[in-house]
């Protein structure tokens, strides 16, 4: 894994980040991580123009920085060559958006059933595709208002205070599997509060807009820094909300001591919620209050690799593997290919999808019920690539619990 | 209890997968802690002869064991201790070797062989010319009869790339139509001789069926040679060996070194792994040291030795931890040596022990 302070020479060029890189492997027109990182790190450290638009198909996964024997931060120097790349306008333009989702969030809740039907229909998606480079191969998660509520219960202000971090996604397409991390929480001892935070940044560093990813780990830093100095801890229900937080917001906020280091204070205290789930297990407070499965019996784990990232072993797989009558197979089958926003991209479609075939014969094959994966951009690759249903793991468990379990 | 196991193997070289492999045959609950593939991308893990010439101690079961857990994870090892195999390199020298991967085994020069040395146009860390040329001078100083000579064949690539047997190794992975590509321009080739050598590109993941089953199409012996790193035999062992691991049970860590080595009053109860945000701890009975030859600083002393039980020992002979055992080439800070063979025997010796299987696979 990668260390921020690694010297160059430490790549021995072994190449064992290219046999890991999915986009290598699929896509074997795709320099590698060892040129676009630290061969080229080189050269870019001498003012030499190296640009290249590959720098722009590095899908972020990390995946390099884990097969490195040698602890280069293979990924994240290929991050820093996206950020001054030259991009031609209409991607420029796209790429501001895309790295906003909390803004186009925002934006589309206002009214959201004009939002969703305008980018249901098949001419404002060929519009998109000529204009801004979206495929119209996919189709826009649909965007839903509403609030992620906190239930009042007998337990309340009892239990450990954690902070949920809900994410773009949560926030503005799935409010409702917010309302159910809250359950989770509850049931399982915790006094959850939704934080008031917005957008992590991955998407503002994976489009290459670092100057927003600091904006967005500053606010969302101020923001939570009190709960966590009084104790509270955070927990995410996103691998990549929860990837950023932890490895990200230091990172970002390096030019700002006093940040930066509030930054590694709200780090350690953030959990993925499985990662929390598993912490109570071990002290004896994990709820097994279950009813055998009836729906879902055979479920399929995809790991997203911002999860990998984040070196917690497999926590959704073990807690789900509790549930009495569920039969978990962990696939892994590697990167499903979409990372984010990157499949969206008309010129990165073709791509995102060759990535996947490896995990999409890895999910016919398995036949499950349902795929359980605890990304949301994960789930809807697997959906497109095989058109099995895919779920957040927080609806198998949630929904795994006694009715009087839920009371 | 969270991340608690039987044992903790730490490191993923042949040393670790054995150990993890043999305790986790004998019903052990076992995680498998590594910061990378580690060396599987420089070589194919052939055994030196002369390394198994060293009278270990139960090195016959212990290759047996190998050698079925490679057949079960479809890369299956031929040969045996002793066995004096010439196998050829890269170099266009002969190795000697007792053990390697069946998609080298064949590669020996035979009496009256007539042999093709196949070379990829374009693919610049393979020059078949050169090769079949050493070999040939090799061969006649070994007393083989076998000639060789030099071919080339041309496979399609992609556009604006430059051909690397990585790219052909993932091509043959994924795209059935690049099989049959190269089974086509191996055949006119085939057709002449007894046994073709060509670089190593039979995929990082495909099973000893595809390969033998290109070997059957074109009626005539393969043997593959690892070239420049990425070594795609060395590659392909690890990821199926890893495949086979994860099948038994064995809980893979992957990416992260370890900070910490707990150890408290001669016990050794976890390690911290370096993980962002905070360090993962992991717990076990018991724990296995395979972390290669430079990583005598876990044991925070420079100077280090095991005892007959392969439990390390510091430099006044005292136990450093008695539930902690070394394997591999990490021992070679202490005096024992002996490459991929070593790698096996204590490998296997120490997943028995630590599975309580006895005293019997302490090193004589």
């Amino acid at each position: 894994m990668h260390k921020d302070d690694i010297s160059l020479d430490n790549c021995l060029k072994c190449s064992d980040c290219n046999t890991a890189c999915p986009v290598v492997t699929a896509h074997p027109a795709y320099p590698g991580p060892k040129r676009l990182g630290p061969e080229l790190e080189r050269m870019r450290r001498e003012g030499i123009e190296c640009d290249t638009e590959w720098v722009e198909y590095c899908l972020g996964c990390h995946r390099c920085d884990l097969a490195c024997p040698n602890e280069v931060n293979v990924s994240e120097l290929i991050a820093r060559a996206k950020a001054t790349h030259k991009k031609t306008p209409i991607r420029t333009l796209r790429d501001w958006w895309f790295a906003r989702p909390g803004l186009l969030g925002k934006l589309l809740t206002i009214a959201p059933g004009i939002g969703n039907f305008a980018l249901g229909l098949k001419p404002v998606r060929l519009l998109m595709s000529a204009f801004m480079r979206i495929t119209p191969e996919r189709k826009f998660p649909a965007y839903v208002s509403g609030a992620i509520e906190v239930p009042k219960r007998a337990a309340e202000n009892s239990g450990e205070r954690v902070l949920f971090f809900p994410g773009c996604y949560i926030k503005y397409n799935e409010p409702e599997l917010g309302c159910h991390v809250i359950q989770l929480l509850q049931l399982n001892g915790f006094t959850p509060e939704v934080a008031n935070t917005g957008c992590c940044g991955v998407p503002s560093i994976a489009n290459g807009d670092a100057a927003e990813a600091r904006k967005r780990a500053a606010d969302n830093v101020n923001s939570m820094i009190d709960a966590v100095d009084a104790g509270a801890r955070v927990v995410t229900a996103c691998s990549s909300c929860g990837h950023m937080i932890k490895t990200g917001f230091a990172d970002m906020l390096a030019g700002d001591p006093v940040l930066a280091t509030k930054a590694a204070r709200i780090a350690s205290a953030t959990f993925d919620l499985a990662e929390l789930l598993e912490v109570q297990q071990g002290a004896g407070k994990f709820n097994t209050n279950f009813a055998p499965a009836t729906a879902n019996r055979k479920l399929a784990y995809h790991a997203p690799c911002h999860q990998k990232s984040q070196g917690i072993g497999r926590p959704w797989y073990n807690l789900l593997s509790q549930i009495p009558g569920v039969e978990m197979e962990d696939l892994n089958a590697g990167c499903c290919g979409m990372s984010g926003t990157y499949g969206f991209k008309s010129e990165k479609y073709p791509v995102s999808m060759e990535v996947g075939q490896e995990l999409f014969s890895g999910i016919r094959a398995s036949a499950p019920q349902a795929v359980v994966t605890e990304c949301a951009t994960c789930q809807m690759q697997i959906e497109h690539g095989t058109g099995v249903k895919a779920v957040h793991p927080v609806n198998i468990l949630l929904g795994a619990y006694k009715a009087e379990a839920k009371n | 209890m969270r991340n608690h196991f039987d044992l903790i193997v730490a490191g993923a070289g042949i040393a670790g997968i054995t150990s993890a492999a043999a305790a986790a045959s004998r019903g052990l609950k076992v995680a498998l802690v590594s910061s990378g593939p580690g060396s599987f991308v420089l070589g194919a893990g052939c055994v030196e002869l002369q390394d198994t010439e060293r009278g270990l101690h139960s090195l016959d079961e212990a290759v047996n064991f190998f050698r079925n857990l490679t057949e079960l994870a479809g890369c299956s090892f031929r040969g045996n201790i002793g066995e004096v195999r010439h196998l050829p390199t890269i170099l266009g020298s002969f190795q000697t070797v007792s053990l390697a991967p069946f998609s080298m085994w064949n590669g020996a020069p035979e009496a009256a062989a007539q042999v093709a040395v196949v070379g990829i146009k374009g693919l610049s860390s393979f020059d078949s010319n050169f090769v079949a040329e050493r070999l040939a001078y090799h061969a006649a100083k070994l007393g083989r009869g076998s000639t060789y000579i030099a071919r080339e064949i041309e496979l399609s690539i992609e556009k604006d790339t430059i051909p690397g047997t990585l790219q052909f190794g993932n091509r043959f992975d994924r795209d059935p139509h690049f099989r049959e590509e190269l089974l086509a321009a191996l055949k006119p080739i085939a057709a002449k001789v007894s046994l073709i050598i060509v670089p190593g590109i039979f995929g990082l993941k495909s099973g000893q069926d595809e390969i033998e089953k290109l070997e059957k199409e074109l009626g005539c012996l393969l043997c593959e040679l690892p070239t420049l790193p990425p070594s795609i035999p060395g590659m392909r062992l690890f990821n199926r060996l890893e495949m086979q691991l994860r099948r038994t049970g064995v809980e893979f860590f992957t990416g992260f070194p370890i900070q910490k080595l707990q150890i408290e009053n001669t016990r050794c109860t976890g390690v911290l792994l370096d993980t962002p945000a905070r360090p993962l701890q992991l717990s076990s009975e018991t724990l296995i040291l395979a972390t290669g030859p430079f990583s005598g600083k876990l044991l925070d002393t420079t100077s280090f030795g095991v005892n007959s039980d392969l439990h390390p020992v510091d430099s006044s002979g005292a136990l450093i931890a008695d539930n902690l055992y070394a394997a591999g080439a990490i021992l070679r800070s202490s005096s024992a040596r002996g490459g991929n063979a070593m790698a096996i025997l204590t490998g296997y010796a120490v997943g028995m022990l630590a599975a309580g299987a006895g005293v019997q696979y302490a090193q004589g």
